[in-house]
């Protein structure tokens, strides 16, 4: 079992073998639906057209588990929504991906790369945990994701080789990507 | 007349809505994801597409929902 034998929907509604992807250095990211740390899509189009013609790919996957909170509870993350995401990299129909009913994909994941703790240097860190404490207690726990926009880099073998957290930023991560292109 | 730009399923939108009206403020609801006019006018404002834009008079704005920001605007 590998990356390449899944078949997610794109936004549009159609069939998506990711073996499309073969021999492409992919970047697997949960997006968050219009709200939450939404300021990493501008940083991950940037990736994009930066390395786009040397075979990244970049998919995104909608989910709304973390954004569909009160959003009173946990203020200081963002006050806001965006229109667009106003990127070019292929966007996935929304979907699970923590819990029971998360979608394969990310089942398996996770179960390649585990979560192994934030980046406690990032000022994101404690309002994350913060959050975190206070509405989902629950999803410190294990290796499911934790919020939106944790990225998972393949490389072009279709290898799991590095999971990034929310906190770490796209731009942060761009010298990893060339390693593998 | 002050107006609030947002768009559907937006949380922020909905509380910045609720605020105001509990503070008693009159507002017009702009959906800049349904009409394209208003989310130029909105993207003119703010130069984004980020919502809640709050604004009386079209110029001085609030972007997100900022109760402090909204009451020194508003003087309420």
């Amino acid at each position: 079992m590998g990356v390449y034998d899944f078949t997610v929907k794109t936004n549009r509604g159609v069939e998506k073998s990711l073996a499309d992807y073969k021999g492409k250095v992919l970047l697997i990211v949960n997006t968050a639906s219009k709200c939450g740390f939404t300021p990493q899509f501008e940083g991950l189009q940037k990736l994009y057209d930066a390395y786009k013609d040397k075979g990244l790919e970049i998919l995104g996957f909608p989910c709304n588990q973390f954004a569909a909170q009160d959003p009173g509870s946990n203020e200081e993350i963002q006050t806001f929504c965006k229109l667009n995401y106003g990127v070019k990299f292929q966007i996935f129909e929304k979907g699970d991906v923590r819990g029971e009913n998360a979608q394969p994909l990310f089942k398996y994941l996770v179960a390649q790369k585990k979560f192994t703790g934030f980046d406690e240097s990032s000022p994101m860190t404690a309002i994350l945990m913060d959050a975190l404490q206070k509405n989902f207690p629950e999803y410190l726990e294990g290796d499911d994701i934790k919020w939106n926009f944790t990225k998972f880099l393949i490389d072009k073998n279709g290898e799991v080789v590095a999971r990034f957290e929310p906190m770490i930023t796209p731009e942060s991560i761009a010298k990893d990507i060339e390693a593998l292109l | 007349m002050v107006k609030v730009y947002s768009i559907t399923q937006c949380p922020w939108c909905d509380k910045a809505k609720k605020y105001l009206t509990s503070k008693g403020v009159e507002f017009e609801v702009r959906n800049i994801e349904e009409n394209e006019d208003y989310a130029k006018e909105c993207a003119q404002i703010s130069g984004d597409t980020m919502v809640p834009v709050i604004t009386e008079d079209g110029k001085n704005f609030v972007l997100g929902f900022d109760k402090a920001k909204i009451d020194a605007m508003l003087g309420i």
